[in-house]
Parts: C-alpha cells; sequence; structure tokens
C-alpha cells in the first residue's frame, strides 16, 4: 500500500567487473518523499536506480515496500517499433496483468485517462516515433502511472525536454506524492532539484551527502561531490565546472 | 495464373510455401524490430555444412544435419557475442564465413554429394517431401503458439528492454525462445529457398510491412500476407523461367520492397507538402 511505500538502503555496494560503481550507499525514504539523486556522470545515479528494481547485483541490504514502477531513459525506446503512444501505455498495464492476459476494455480506459493527466489525450493515436521528446517522456510517465506502482523511479524524466513537458511531469509527480507514493528521480538540474525535491542525495560513487538543498547544496559538499570548481550563485543556484582543466569557465 | 501449379511437385511446393510464409511473417516481424536481419540470414547459411553432411550421411539426413548447424551456430554466436570487444555483428559473420568455409571443404571430402549444390543454395522446386510439407505445418503452429503466448514479453522487451525486464517481462528467456523458433523456421525453409535465400522470406516481407504499416498487428498481418504473395509468385517465376525458387521468391520480394518504398515516399512528400500548406 501507498503508506508502506518506503525505500531503504543499507551499505548498498555494486561494482562491475571488479571496478566500483557504488560502495556503501544508505538511506531510507518514506512514503510522500520526492527524493531527487544528483551527482556527475558516472557518479551511479543510473545503477542506484537499477540496484533497487533488482536489476543489477549488488550487496548490502536493499528493501523497497512497495510495488515499484520505473521510467528509464528516454533513449532506451525504439525508434522503430511500431505503437501509438495509447499502446505504449497500455503496455503498462502487462505486468498488472501478468504478462498473459491481454489488456482489457478497462485496461484501456485507464491508459487513456493516464494519457489525458500528461495532456495528450490528442495524440493518443499519433505513432510513438512521431512524437517530441517531451511527449515522449510524457508517455513513459503514463505508462510508469498504468504500473499503478507504490514507489516511483524515474532515471532523468526532465532532461532535455522542453519547459511545458517538465512542468507537466512535476505535476503528476506531485500528485503521486499527495497520494503517499515514494518518487525517486535522478537528474542534472541541481537548481529544479533544489526547487522540487524535499529531499537530495548527492552521489559519487559513493553517497556524499543526504538530506535538504540547505544542507547538501552547499559549496563544500558539491566540491567534494563534482570534484570541481563550484560557484554559488545568489539564490543557492550553483555553476559547476566538471574536471580542472576547463576551470577558466568558472569564474 | 494457377497454371504452373498444374503438377503434384507444384502443388506440394505451393502448399509447403504457403505454410512456411505463417512463421517467416510472424518471426521477420521480430526479425526486423530486433534488429536481427543479419543474423537470421547467418543461420540460414550457417547450415550449410549441415545440409552438405546430411546429404552424405543419409543416417543423418539433411534436415537433422542442418538443424544441429543451426544449434551450433546459435550456440557459438551467442556465447562469443558477450565479449564487448566483439559486438554489432562481426562474431556472426565471423562464424558465417567459417560455416560456409566448412560446407565447402565437406563437400568436396568428406561428403560426397550428388546433389547439384545450387539446390542446397537457392533452393528446388522437385525438392519437396510429403515430410517436409508437415515441419511446415509444425513450424506455422510453434510460431502461432509461441507468439500467442509471449506476445506481450515479446512487444515490450523489443520496445523498450530497460523498461520491461524490471517489470518482470525476462527478455533474456525472450530472446532464446525466439532464436529457438527461428532457427527452427529456417531450417524447415530449407529445401524450397535454400541456404543463401531464406532470409529473403524472413527479412524481406516484414521489412516491406513496416514501410506500410505503423501498428504492430497490421505490420504483422501484412508481413505474413506479403510472405505468402512473394512465395506464391515467386514460384510460378520460378516454373515458368526454370530458376531456382529461393531466387526467384526473393527477388519478388526486392521488388515487391522497392514498390512500398517508393509508395511510403511518395506519402511522406504528401504530408510535408500538406504540413507546409
Amino acid at each position: 500500500m501507498a503508506a508502506g511505500a518506503t525505500v531503504t538502503a543499507d551499505r548498498l555496494s555494486v561494482s562491475f567487473g571488479g571496478r566500483p560503481a557504488l560502495s556503501e550507499v544508505g538511506f531510507t525514504l518514506t512514503g510522500g518523499t520526492f527524493a531527487g539523486v544528483l551527482g556527475p556522470n558516472g557518479a551511479g545515479k543510473t545503477t542506484l536506480l537499477r540496484a533497487l528494481l533488482g536489476m543489477v547485483q549488488a550487496s548490502g541490504c536493499i528493501e523497497v515496500r512497495g510495488r515499484p514502477a520505473y521510467v528509464p531513459q528516454l533513449a532506451t525506446t525504439s525508434e522503430a517499433f511500431p505503437i501509438d503512444a495509447l499502446g505504449v501505455v497500455v503496455m503498462g498495464r502487462y505486468p498488472r496483468l501478468g504478462w498473459r492476459r491481454r489488456p482489457g476494455r478497462s485496461d484501456r480506459r485507464l491508459a487513456a485517462e493516464l494519457l489525458g493527466q500528461v495532456g495528450l489525450t490528442d495524440r493518443a493515436r499519433s505513432p510513438f516515433s512521431a512524437l517530441s521528446g517531451g511527449q515522449r517522456q510524457r508517455v513513459l510517465m503514463a505508462r510508469a502511472l498504468a504500473q499503478e506502482g507504490d514507489v516511483l523511479l524515474l532515471d532523468e524524466p526532465l532532461t532535455g525536454i522542453d519547459g511545458p513537458s517538465q512542468a507537466t511531469i512535476l505535476e503528476v509527480i506531485g500528485a503521486q506524492r499527495a497520494q503517499g507514493k515514494t518518487v525517486v528521480m535522478t537528474t542534472h538540474d541541481l537548481g529544479q532539484a533544489a526547487r522540487e525535491c524535499d529531499r537530495l542525495l548527492l552521489l559519487n560513487r559513493t553517497l556524499i551527502a543526504d538530506g535538504t538543498a540547505g544542507e547538501v547544496l552547499t559549496p563544500d559538499v558539491l566540491r567534494r561531490a563534482y570534484e570541481a570548481e563550484v560557484v554559488m550563485l545568489a539564490g543557492g543556484a550553483a555553476i559547476i565546472d566538471e574536471g580542472a582543466h576547463h576551470s577558466s569557465h568558472s569564474h | 495464373m494457377l497454371a504452373p501449379f498444374d503438377v503434384p511437385y507444384m502443388q506440394s511446393a505451393l502448399l509447403a510455401g504457403l505454410l512456411i510464409s505463417v512463421p517467416c511473417g510472424l518471426l521477420g516481424v521480430w526479425v526486423i524490430l530486433r534488429g536481427l536481419a543479419f543474423f537470421s540470414h547467418a543461420v540460414g547459411v550457417a547450415t550449410f555444412p549441415g545440409v552438405v553432411l546430411g546429404l552424405g550421411f543419409p543416417a543423418l539426413g539433411p534436415f537433422a544435419g542442418s538443424l544441429l548447424a543451426a544449434g551450433a551456430f546459435g550456440a557459438a554466436v551467442s556465447s562469443v557475442e558477450t565479449d564487448h570487444r566483439v559486438r554489432g555483428g562481426a562474431v556472426t559473420g565471423l562464424a558465417l564465413a567459417t560455416a560456409m568455409a566448412i560446407g565447402a571443404v565437406l563437400l568436396t571430402t568428406v561428403a560426397k554429394v550428388s546433389t547439384p549444390i545450387e539446390s542446397v543454395l537457392f533452393g528446388s522446386l522437385l525438392g519437396i517431401s510429403d515430410l517436409d510439407i508437415v515441419r511446415c505445418a509444425v513450424a506455422a503452429a510453434l510460431a502461432i503458439g509461441a507468439l500467442a503466448a509471449l506476445w506481450p514479453r515479446l512487444a515490450a522487451s523489443t520496445f523498450d528492454r530497460a523498461w520491461a525486464a524490471p517489470a518482470g517481462a525476462r527478455p533474456a528467456r525472450i530472446d532464446g525462445a525466439l532464436l529457438v523458433l527461428l532457427g527452427f523456421t529456417v531450417v524447415t525453409a530449407l529445401p524450397a529457398v535454400g541456404s543463401l535465400l531464406v532470409s529473403g522470406l524472413l527479412v524481406i516481407p516484414p521489412a516491406t510491412a513496416r514501410l506500410l504499416c505503423d501498428r504492430l498487428g497490421a505490420m504483422t498481418a501484412c508481413a505474413v500476407a506479403l510472405c505468402a504473395a512473394e512465395i506464391v509468385i515467386g514460384l510460378a517465376v520460378a516454373r515458368e523461367l526454370d530458376v531456382a525458387p529461393g531466387a526467384s521468391i526473393a527477388a519478388v520480394g526486392g521488388v515487391g520492397f522497392a514498390l512500398a518504398a517508393a509508395v511510403a515516399a511518395g506519402r511522406s512528400a504528401r504530408s510535408r507538402r500538406m504540413m507546409s500548406a
């Protein structure tokens, strides 16, 4: 149930071919939390989500209480696959139907309703490949909602898409939180994460910091996470210049 | 139109062809959507040494021989291809060339074969036995049954594997089942179309269907229908012109694909004009 939608990791470690991707990560997220997972490229953000889903071999302890629903990065979908927007959302019903039963009228009705929630009722019959990046991301969000999960794991759902689509997705996330569901989102946008999330997890192969924006987005902490120059601007936004060889741009 | 089919051997070929068009069309859709066109061509070619051995040693027979060769090829490619340094068809290409070489060596040494080499490579109208027809029917039934059971998993793991795997679609098992079905279908189609041109049935009709259809169901129906049409016309042409059926079937498919590409190009040009108007 949504009230029990808790995500716990304790000394969670993952390595690929002997190279550590995550080590000794620990946190607890309770129902209604919207957690932003931040960190530089290769910090292990996607790996953390996949570990929570049980898709990578991990040591330590992971407990996801409640059904997970997942939105992978947009690039994982096939361009060539002949399917329309509604069809993609209906696919979200397959796991609930046990992968054998065919979606019925009530599943289609729910899918159409969810497409409406992400503002795409008029594109229901459009081929998925004909939609814009933002529209596709909204369709994938609706597919995750069709899974009726208690814990939403979103891998960069706001990256590289238009403002209105971002606003729609954030609105949907807000509604899910209001129902007591836990939302975990990876992102590169520190400012947006600071504004929208109530909990930030800053990763760089290990958990560098965990807390509110005020606690996490400090120059010291950011420097440790990004191993780079950090400039704090008014309002708490940060400009980060990854890699010391680019340091001339940071002034 | 029906004149070429007025003799029993042509009727056998037609029946086998219509039956095999079902699994070829059904599985071909997934071959195209999963980027397995080169792989499925290679499975066909890889059966060559198996067929040669089977013809040379009647106790084995070409069907069992080619089934063994297809299985060995699938196992070899899938076990080596997990090494990320040789991805992207390199292993498939290498195994294909190796199989062809082994076949050529066997042909002139161990298994002295009286069957003309063209009919092994390009198929034969005369070679379709009643047992072949039964095998085609089995391949059709297997493909229909397996796809009906696996459709949701197959669709989800083809469209978005990263989502389907944690959602419980078990994509690795689906891959395995698809490859086994593909191997059996390829081997079943061999007597009619030959080792080299079996991909004419598994690749060309569904690729053509993809150009014409934007829905999975429609694409699948279209692929099966095109496959059947390609076989009927290709067999008739083979009889009339006295050429190997594998060649005429693939040629008919090629013409069909070109026509569909022209239709698709015309369609998108029209919609561009409408958008700009």
